[in-house]
């Protein structure tokens, strides 16, 4: 990084500056002070600890994240994996398989999947054709159909890290252990694998983060038993009017994905200090 | 010999793993294909692959008001978000790469912020905050908003351009005697056209696509296309959310393709 100069920044960062402080920051404060109506008492956050729909949306919460994460970086892995081994030029064209459901919105996807994984979706009038029987197997409005839109819209995240960490593989190192006489599999556990490791821990953990306010696929896809933290705080906004309580699980929400940001943040800073 | 057997299995590795990568292409892209037919279809029946094929979803798309008000609006309220928060993005991704100053990093933690408070959180307090502003059900609170969650975006993406400028042009241009604002205009900003496009470009389509923070702030005559789309998946699975899907996904195509091209100068995502 070149440094022009330490002074004179004010004028060029003060518009940014300004807008995240009235926008990013006093809205955050605006939740904290709700959820204790003003600081004053803790009421919100007893009533939530004592009922169950938000005892079993945060199990929810947390069961669904960590396996929609640890699913995804599967097949994130698989996913950088084959696009590591390409040509610079194939790879670049095989990325817009990766790219476009990343760009594709997550209401189009939600909406795909009711038409793929419905009563008489696709895969329910595909099986029913093939078996010659009526088959309705229950793919969505259920945990099943959380999981898939998860994983879905969370995989495009992990292969970007994890190819990034695939392709600063030094080739010579691969060669050397080929040399030496290792097998594709030995290769794999003791080169590539252990290589890639920060790649798999910060799509990993930019996985979780994202998963656990997950809104949208829990509203659409999963049933009653499937509502997460964040349709517990639009629940208690927009049915109940009770914006204590909605602030208190917002601020739970934020306390629990913040286990997962600060340790990613800590380590893209200590990546970017050793580049 | 034992160079044949190795070679072989080395083969039967790369042939599974290809298989296997097949197998979650077609995962990750079936959803965003899927609907594509399904738009062409009839208006009586959703059906995968479409009896007959017509225009009929898209016809009624742009031919109804409950349609064709949200998506203005969106469009409204994305072009505005965009145009504001390029606007902030390019000086601020200057003073981030170029200056050093006391606070840098608490304020990068700030700006980029929504990035990881999840939108549920940042849309509630944004949500509060405006409701004591009486600023909830506006077309102003959403461009508001909006601007806030698309900025981290835009900086990350010109940040990474100024990176790249050799910033011996801009100590020449003020040796010369321009001030900064001159040699931002005439010797920075030309430079940066490509990033500056391309960060203008996921920042609308983040903002079109935005549903959350739309969500909690819509009002009755501030309906978003993605908030109206979201209600019309909850509640009545009509067809012609195909039509509009499929006009999303045409979007996010170029989008896409702009980010490759992206990509092939930089090698690094997004």
């Amino acid at each position: 990084m070149t440094v022009i100069a330490s002074k004179g920044a004010g004028p060029f960062i003060a518009p940014a500056a300004i807008l995240s402080l009235l926008v990013a920051l006093v809205p955050v404060i605006f939740i904290f002070y709700n959820s204790t109506a003003g600081g004053t008492s803790t009421e919100a956050f007893t009533s939530i600890l004592e009922s169950n729909l938000f005892l079993r949306a945060m199990r929810t919460t947390v069961e669904v994240s960590l396996l929609a994460s640890l699913l995804s970086v599967v097949l994130g892995y698989v996913v950088a994996l084959h696009l590591a081994r390409q040509s610079a030029r194939r790879r670049a064209a095989l990325m817009v398989l990766v790219l476009l459901p990343f760009w594709t919105s997550i209401l189009v996807k939600s909406y795909a999947f009711t038409i793929i994984l419905g009563r008489e979706g696709i895969i329910n009038s595909f099986l029913s054709w093939a078996l010659g029987a009526e088959v309705v197997l229950p793919l969505i409005f259920n945990r099943v159909g959380v999981m898939v839109g998860m994983t879905n819209y969370l995989t495009p995240l992990v292969v970007f890290p994890v190819l990034a960490s695939l392709l600063a593989i030094d080739p010579a190192l691969y060669r050397a252990a080929e040399i030496m006489g290792a097998k594709p599999a030995r290769i794999f556990l003791t080169v590539t694998l252990p290589l890639s490791a920060p790649g798999v821990l910060a799509g990993a953990l930019s996985a979780a983060v994202m998963s656990l306010g997950f809104f949208i696929v829990p509203a659409l896809m999963g049933g009653k038993q499937d509502i997460m933290l964040a349709n517990l705080v639009d629940f208690y906004t927009r049915e109940v009017l009770d914006w204590n309580v909605a602030s208190a699980v917002g601020v739970i929400l934020f306390a629990l994905v913040a286990i997962f940001a600060v340790p990613a943040m800590l380590l893209r800073g200590k990546q970017q200090g050793a580049r | 010999m034992t160079a044949h057997i190795r070679d072989g299995r080395k083969v039967a590795y790369r042939w599974i793993g290809t298989v296997l990568a097949i197998g979650v292409y077609i995962f990750l892209l079936a959803p965003s294909v899927i609907v594509i037919p399904v738009s062409f279809g009839s208006q009586y029946e959703l059906s995968f692959p479409p009896r007959q094929y017509s225009l009929d979803l898209y016809r009624i798309f742009f031919s109804s008001d409950s349609w064709m008000q949200p998506l203005f609006l969106s469009l409204r309220v994305a072009l505005m978000t965009t145009f504001i928060s390029t606007v902030i993005a390019v000086p601020a991704a200057y003073a981030i790469v170029r200056f050093s100053f006391i606070g840098k990093k608490l304020l990068m933690a700030l700006i980029m912020s929504p990035l990881v408070i999840p939108s549920v959180v940042f849309a509630l307090g944004v949500y509060l905050y405006f409701s004591y502003l009486r600023l909830t059900g506006t077309t102003t609170g959403l461009v508001i908003a909006h601007t806030m969650f698309v900025l981290p975006y835009a900086l990350v993406i010109i940040s990474a351009g100024i990176q790249k400028l050799d910033p011996n042009l801009e100590f020449g241009a003020m040796l010369m005697g321009a001030g900064r604002f001159r040699m931002m205009m005439t010797v920075v900003l030309p430079q940066l056209y490509p990033s500056i496009g391309a960060g203008a470009l996921f920042a609308f389509l983040i903002s079109f696509d935005e549903v959350v923070i739309s969500w909690f702030l819509a009002g009755p005559t501030t309906t978003t296309l993605s908030v109206k789309m979201f209600s019309a998946i909850q509640w009545e699975i009509s067809p012609v959310i195909a039509a509009v899907s499929t006009i999303l996904t045409a979007i996010s195509l170029v989008v896409c393709l702009v980010n490759v091209m992206l990509q092939k100068k930089t090698d690094t995502p997004a």
